[in-house]
């Protein structure tokens, strides 16, 4: 172990590297890929004889690196224990230890749930998606390979309550619209943008309409679990003069949130045309088979219907499409790590040779398949690029079809980076809070019941084993009165069951984005400065407009940082011996770095005239500032 | 290029001060963060204002401006009603939006081929189909650019529980971006110095915060950087505005309450109205939910509670108080839903962008009138088709935007407010 390593961990709790061994555990493989990289990058310097950059200083590169891998900036105390210590490995320890944090997985969660397109529930849907939420969290968490993540997605089934099955939000967040569910899903996976030919033919030789529907017939057939056993008690309990009692709150809790959150049919590999079809290869109406569009083909009978097309689907989207599914998913860590795809858009695939660097998009896309994608050991060896580490380029990229390679292009924070960095500074290290967890509860009226440790997952294996009416009848009945008993004082100690629960968080708590609300609401910071509202595929903005400025001159910013004197960055001035030492270090602890002479005057001519009232004016002054707003 | 741009630094510092103490700078520099290009107008124009309601999700058609009553297979469970206009049905679950219709235009025979809703959105936003490589202004941006602000203290351009990406400037810039309202209620948030911190200590936060961003400004050319630190300028003359009240919405009587209704949208429409009262150019207000793929029927039920009465009564409202006629209010929608209902999506409707029905009213449009239809089943147009683009054109020419202006890209590449679209002048009284 190197001495910062030991240090930081030291320092903070850390969790153990979670996930089998990666190649990318060797320091020396990691070196030397990240060596060749750069050597890419370098053939493309002298071809276009332009000067190299230049690496930049540890300071910059410290909140870069933070930035980009745990999506907030450095506590003080991490920036100081950075900057100090002299050792010319630093900047991989860093890397390291910071690919190792808690952090890291949560900044990669909110990725997901833009990429996903992940909420909390969504409007006329009865269940939650919040056990869907979870296992995306969790895939982030245990740092499961792309592909095992992408077939885990399309070929889920069971039911939602399972933490292994829970997957299966990915068909329920779009239920009703099997189709976008299907475009959305090549555009994510596969860089390919079908959603046109959901209607009609693309008139530039892109996909048609029946290869669309093609497509669709592997997913075809995706559906609830038959309600029929329930049907006939649903229908009385929904009378109107029994809707607010007892009866129908138990029955919602089967309807909506066991058979609602189920899903079913594992693809038939047939579909009918739809009846506007106006081509003349096929006709409104006529079942067609499943195939593949481009790749190996892979294609299923018109005959009968099968119950594993997903699954083929699945298959072949990650083994089956060349290049395509492992370039997109490498273009799309590109783009993290070094802030613009090397292709752009990062959701339409380009060819490596189609690209304007072949080389260095063909090594990239081997790399992905070398590492078994493994995401976090494929970032580990961008970071530990020298290209990562060229100092920040204001301008826009020279190459409107993806990345120039000048160093990485100033912008914005993303929202949820913003928010991160201020509870980091409002609260200190936030990763030292437990994430979310799902509530597996029976909820009634709102209400969490104990019900003697029964909680959806079992009611939902229950009810869905369950073929008949009156066995159905039996087993709801059964439930109304061990609910009833419990609501009347019977079967209490929900607190013990509270207490095991793991935390939800609500809009005003200070903790990470990625366990807030998906999205926050409306009235949130996260919102104001453009958190994607998850409805389409990576809809998040980092358009500046005046109500973020009003939120950072009078808004959270004032109440929880600036004018709250419990707040961390305050703790870490005590004992400071003067009022430079106090500037230092408050500069340290927003900008991450000492300030220059010039700023030391500035800032000490603020002390002089206002005294102690001039500590709030500096941090909110910093806050304000475009440094603290920008990723450098 | 602002003037305030070129002055010295004590002179920008002092500038900063004068603004946050008092109203001052407005009169000074009125022109400060706009571009009124009030001369290049269509003379004759009647709105000045426009209010945007945007149906996210694809509004159902058939079941709401568009009804089919003697086609039951296509009606389901629905039934028409008449309205305040001869010749014009709406669906039962708008009983006060039918009391309106004699001051509605509705235009029955929108087209697009635009099925998905991101596409669809864009469109509408902004004419021009999504591309990866450019970003186009949205059509609240084009109406800032080209007729810029009205009143010069308070944002031109505000969007309320919309998303940022559909209400951006695009290639115009951050300048023109929508400033958004996440809740209506709550009116424009922080807008207000905090109580702990006196003018003196606020005015020298706004000086520090300068110099440092001057200083970074320096470093970095950057299109971003530069938005940020105009609009801090933008905010604090915001801030001093006697015109803030506009976002309050406490300032509203009992009575207005009653009329709009408590719903989230209907405190958007309330908000909408107040903003346009103070000279606000654009007002975009969304209504989701419209994604009617499962339970149609009582999914559109639910989304017309939260707009019948809103909608009725701000049209009442803006009628009562002479506003009508230079306000355009637009009730827009990515698409219509289809014919066809899916028994096993428990009675859904799914997108259906060849036919779909948006309401124009106030702003010089016809009152009480309908254009185009679409067939017997509300499948098809079969008059007089409106595209998207004839739709936005029509919008804009109302304020009095020339459709055929070109304006070029900072790629340099020529753009129109609504593409190739043409304004269809016959909905124009």
């Amino acid at each position: 172990m190197k001495p910062i390593a030991t240090l930081l961990i030291g320092l903070f709790c850390l969790l153990p590297w979670a996930g089998a061994a990666s190649p990318a555990d060797d320091p020396e493989y990691v070196r030397k890929a990240a060596l060749k990289i750069d050597s890419y990058v370098a053939a493309w310097y002298r071809q276009k004889k332009m000067a190299v950059p230049e690496v930049t200083n540890d300071a910059t590169f410290l909140r870069r690196a933070f930035l980009v891998t745990v999506g907030r900036i450095p506590t003080a105390e991490e920036a100081r224990l950075f900057l100090e210590i002299d050792d010319p490995a630093k900047r991989t320890q860093l890397i390291d230890y910071l690919l190792a944090s808690p952090g890291y997985s949560s900044h990669m969660s909110n990725w997901a749930f833009d990429l996903l397109r992940v909420t909390d529930g969504k409007s006329g849907f009865g269940g939650t998606l919040e056990p869907y939420r979870d296992w995306v969290r969790r895939a982030m968490e245990s740092n499961m390979p792309w592909d095992d993540l992408t077939r885990g997605l399309l070929a889920a089934r069971g039911n939602s309550w399972d933490p292994d099955h829970a997957a299966v939000g990915y068909y329920i967040r779009d239920r009703g619209m099997p189709l976008d569910n299907l475009s959305n899903t090549a555009r994510i996976f596969l860089g390919s943008h079908m959603e046109c030919a959901q209607c009609h033919d693309d008139p530039f030789g892109g996909p048609e309409r029946f290869e669309f529907y093609q497509l669709a017939a592997f997913t075809n057939g995706v559906r609830e679990a038959s309600r029929r056993p329930m049907q006939k008690i649903w229908d009385e309990v929904s009378e109107d003069d029994r809707r607010r009692t007892l009866d129908y709150s138990v029955a919602q809790v089967i309807w909506d949130r066991v058979y609602g959150m189920s899903v079913q049919g594992g693809g038939t590999g047939r579909i009918e045309l739809p009846q506007d079809y106006q081509y003349r290869d096929g006709e409104p109406g006529e079942m067609i088979a499943a195939r593949t569009p481009f790749g190996k083909t892979v294609r299923m009978s018109d005959k009968d219907n099968a119950d594993d097309g997903r699954e083929k689907l699945a298959e072949w989207v990650t083994t089956r499409t060349g290049e395509q599914f492992p370039s997109v998913i490498a273009n799309r860590m590109w783009d993290r790590v070094m802030g613009r795809g090397v292709y752009e858009p990062v959701d339409e695939f380009v060819e490596a040779k189609e690209t304007h660097l072949p080389a260095l998009m063909n090594h990239l896309v081997q790399l992905m398949v070398e590492l078994d994608y493994d995401l976090r050991a494929f970032q580990k060896i961008l970071l530990n690029t020298k290209t990562f580490q060229f100092v920040p380029n204001p301008e826009p990229s020279k190459v409107a079809t993806g990345d120039d390679f000048h160093g990485r292009q100033l912008e914005r924070m993303s929202s949820e980076q913003i928010w991160d960095s201020l509870i980091t500074l409002a609260g200190g290290d936030p990763d030292k809070k437990p994430r979310r967890g799902v509530d597996t509860r029976v909820q009634i009226g709102g209400k969490p019941l104990n019900l003697g440790g029964k909680d959806m997952k079992k009611i939902s294996e229950e009810v869905l084993a369950i073929d008949s009416e009156s066995e159905m009848r039996t087993y709801f009945e059964a439930l109304l009165e061990q609910v009833k008993k419990e609501r009347s004082g019977g079967g209490g100690g929900g607190d013990g069951m509270m207490a095991r629960q793991a935390p939800r968080y609500g809009g005003n708590d200070q903790v990470r984005a990625s366990e807030l609300p998906s999205p926050a609401p409306r009235d949130h910071l996260l919102y104001v400065f453009g958190q994607s509202d998850r409805e389409v595929v990576e809809a998040a903005s980092r358009e500046p407009n005046v109500s973020q400025v009003l939120t950072l001159m009078n808004g959270f910013v004032q109440k929880q940082l600036v004018n709250n004197p419990g707040a961390h960055l305050y703790k870490s001035l005590e004992g400071a011996s003067d009022a430079k030492e106090k500037i230092r270090r408050i500069y340290i602890a927003i900008l991450s770095r000492p300030p220059s002479e010039e700023e030391f005057r500035w800032m000490l001519d603020e002390v002089n005239l206002s005294g102690d009232d001039a500590w709030p004016n500096i941090v909110s002054a910093l806050v304000m500032s475009s440094e603290f707003l920008f990723v450098q | 290029m602002n003037d305030h741009l070129k002055l010295d630094e004590f002179s920008r510092r002092r500038f900063i001060s004068t603004a946050a103490r008092t109203c001052l700078g407005v009169h000074l520099f009125p022109l400060l963060g706009s571009s009124v290009a009030s001369g290049s107008l269509i003379s004759g124009a009647k709105a000045k204002s426009v209010i945007y309601l945007f149906m996210a999700g694809g509004m159902s058609h058939l079941d709401t401006f568009d009804p089919k009553p003697k086609k039951k297979d296509v009606m389901g469970p629905l039934e028409a009603i008449p309205s305040k206009a001869d010749d014009i049905l709406v669906g039962q679950h708008l009983p006060k939006t039918a009391e309106v219709m004699n001051h509605v235009c509705v235009v029955n025979s929108m087209t697009s081929k635009q099925g998905a809703h991101e596409q669809g959105t864009y469109i509408m936003h902004t004419s021009y189909a999504m591309r990866g490589t450019i970003t186009h202004p949205s059509l609240g941006a084009w109406a800032m650019k080209m007729a810029g602000r009205i009143n010069p203290e308070i944002p031109g351009y505000v969007s309320i529980d919309a998303s940022p990406e559909m209400t951006g400037g695009g290639f115009f810039g951050a300048k023109y971006a929508a400033a958004p309202i996440g809740s209506a209620s709550e009116g424009l948030k922080d807008s207000r110095r905090p109580d702990h911190v006196d003018k003196e200590a606020f005015d020298r936060r706004l000086a520090l915060a300068d110099r440092l961003n001057q200083q970074f400004h320096d470093r970095y050319k950057n299109a971003d950087v530069k938005a940020y630190e105009e609009l801090y300028q933008e905010a604090v003359r915001l801030m001093n505005s006697e015109d803030l009240k506009a976002f309050n919405l406490n300032e509203e009587g009992e009575q207005a309450r009653k009329l709009y209704g408590n719903g989230r949208f209907a405190q958007g429409c309330m908000l909408a109205r107040r903003l346009v009262e103070h000279g606000v150019r654009f007002v975009e207000v969304q209504l989701g939910g419209w994604d009617t793929h499962y339970d149609n029927f009582g999914a559109v039920e639910g989304r017309c509670r939260e707009f019948d009465q809103a909608y009725a009564a701000l049209i009442t409202d803006l009628e009562k108080r002479g506003l009508l006629k230079d306000t355009l209010v637009v009730v827009a929608t990515e698409f219509g839903r289809t014919p066809e209902i899916k028994a096993e999506h428990n009675n859904g409707r799914d997108h259906h962008p060849s036919a779909f029905t948006c309401l124009l009213a106030g702003g010089g449009v016809k009152a009480g009138y309908r254009y185009g239809e679409t067939d017997a089943t509300g499948s098809r147009v079969k008059d007089a088709p409106v595209e998207v683009q004839d739709f936005n054109a029509t919008i804009m020419h109302a304020l009095g935007i020339p459709h055929d202006k070109e304006i070029y890209s900072p790629s340099g590449r020529p753009f129109r407010v609504a593409d190739q679209g043409k304004p269809i002048m016959d909905l124009f009284a």
